[in-house]
């Protein structure tokens, strides 16, 4: 299972920066009395920060301080956890890269592009070993259950090469991002505007190769329409063919920025616990975790659902174009 | 207004509560439909499956572009 790999290396992080945390904690000074806060839910916020943020600093989970001023509190961490950062050092590393999302973008390519190759070079006498053996189910899977449903026979191996792209690369991105000290790049709204405009393209092109421009654009609408109708259907209609790589875009970005959001917001719960009493801190650690823990499981689960489903959506998609209703 | 910011918090968790309603009846009744489909035609059950995530990932959509605002509201 690919899920049992991760599990370990994930929870015994998450204990371990659980537990400098609460040390970390403990042997910080009581937060002095709050300042004023125009709101009431931000006030209690912000009382909790001097200790989040002598917290944060010590244990390090999260990655390194930041530059500027304020960072520390609930907020600044569960932010500084899902954006973009402008400097980010890998692995503690002296490099700077232009971002961590833009970082493991790439290393996420490079792994899908390896673990391809290495699966094509493991076939031996017209069968797979090893990894490649796992690759071929997949494959096989999106080429017959998601590529030739959808699209149609004989069209559907022309895009299986692009449905499958999109499947190891939105997976291997969710999984990689599971991992300590890295980052789902799919989790940035840049990333999968990107992923969601290459789907509109293939979209497009399926209609366009088949029936020409003109013809594609006829299309749009069933024929045979009276007039009175096509005046609603076409602003209709052409708001959907942008519509649909939108809800793609929007789907993928809020799936993999929740799961990551949860985790941390989970992770903080005895950081916010703490100030309020001592009790309620070390109570909270073991509910925190084990949450957290629940979380980073369904994670690996969501990783495959979800690149199942951009697959799946686009290949409904150019299905949809290259076979209009009539 | 006194301080719009509290109101915005509140109206953020009201309002991911209320969308997390919908998404949840919806995709439960979803699911009760789909399993009574599978239970009356087991064969069908790959079939069903397969529309059932479909279906489920059209009103997880519309749940997550509420959440989304939900979220610019309570960040920006």
């Amino acid at each position: 299972m690919v899920a049992a790999g991760f599990l370990p290396a994930g929870s015994s992080f998450m204990m371990f920066g659980a537990l400098v945390f609460a040390v970390a904690l403990a042997a910080s000074p009581q937060p002095e009395t709050p300042k004023e806060s125009p709101a009431a839910a931000a006030s209690a916020v912000e009382a909790h920060k001097p200790a989040v943020q002598e917290g944060h600093a010590a244990g390090g989970a999260e990655g390194h301080e930041g530059a500027e001023e304020g960072h520390g509190s609930p907020k600044e961490i569960l932010m500084h956890h899902v954006t973009d950062e402008a400097e980010f050092h890998p692995f503690g590393l002296p490099f700077v890269f232009p971002g961590k999302h833009l970082f493991f973008l790439l290393f996420v390519m490079a792994v899908v592009i390896v673990t391809a190759r290495i699966a094509i070079a493991s076939y031996k006498d017209g069968a797979p070993r090893g990894i490649g053996s796992v690759v071929e189910t997949f494959v096989v899977y999106v080429r017959d259950e998601i590529a030739e449903k959808s699209i149609g026979h004989g069209e559907g191996a022309k895009f299986t090469p692009l449905l499958l792209s999109f499947f190891f690369f939105i997976l291997f991105a969710a999984l990689i991002g599971l991992f300590p000290f890295s980052s789902t790049s799919t989790g940035n709204l840049s990333v999968t505007l990107a992923l969601a405009f290459i789907s509109f393209v293939a979209q497009q092109y399926a209609g366009i190769s088949k029936y020409g421009v003109v013809g594609h654009f006829k299309n749009l609408v069933p024929h045979g329409l009276p007039a009175p109708l096509l005046v609603v259907m076409i602003p209709i209609e052409v708001l959907g063919m942008f519509t649909k790589p939108f809800a793609l875009m929007i789907r993928l970005f809020a799936n993999m920025l929740a799961g990551h959001m949860m985790i941390t917001a989970l992770l903080m719960l005895v950081a916010l616990c703490y100030p309020i009493s001592a009790a309620l801190g070390i109570i909270m650690i073991p509910i925190s975790i084990g949450m957290a823990l629940f979380i980073m499981c369904l994670e690996v689960l969501v990783a495959f659902i979800q690149a199942y489903v951009f697959t799946l959506f686009s290949a409904l998609f150019i299905g949809m174009y290259a076979h209009p209703s009539h | 207004m006194e301080n719009p910011v509290g109101l915005a918090y509140l109206g953020a968790g009201l309002g991911s509560g209320l969308a997390i309603i919908g998404g949840g009846l919806g995709i439960g009744k979803l699911a009760a439909s789909a399993m009574e489909g599978i239970a009356r035609q087991p064969s069908a059950a790959g079939e069903v499956r397969g529309a059932m995530i479909v279906a489920a990932g059209l009103i997880e959509g519309a749940t997550l572009f509420a959440l989304v605002i939900m979220i610019l509201l309570v960040l920006k």
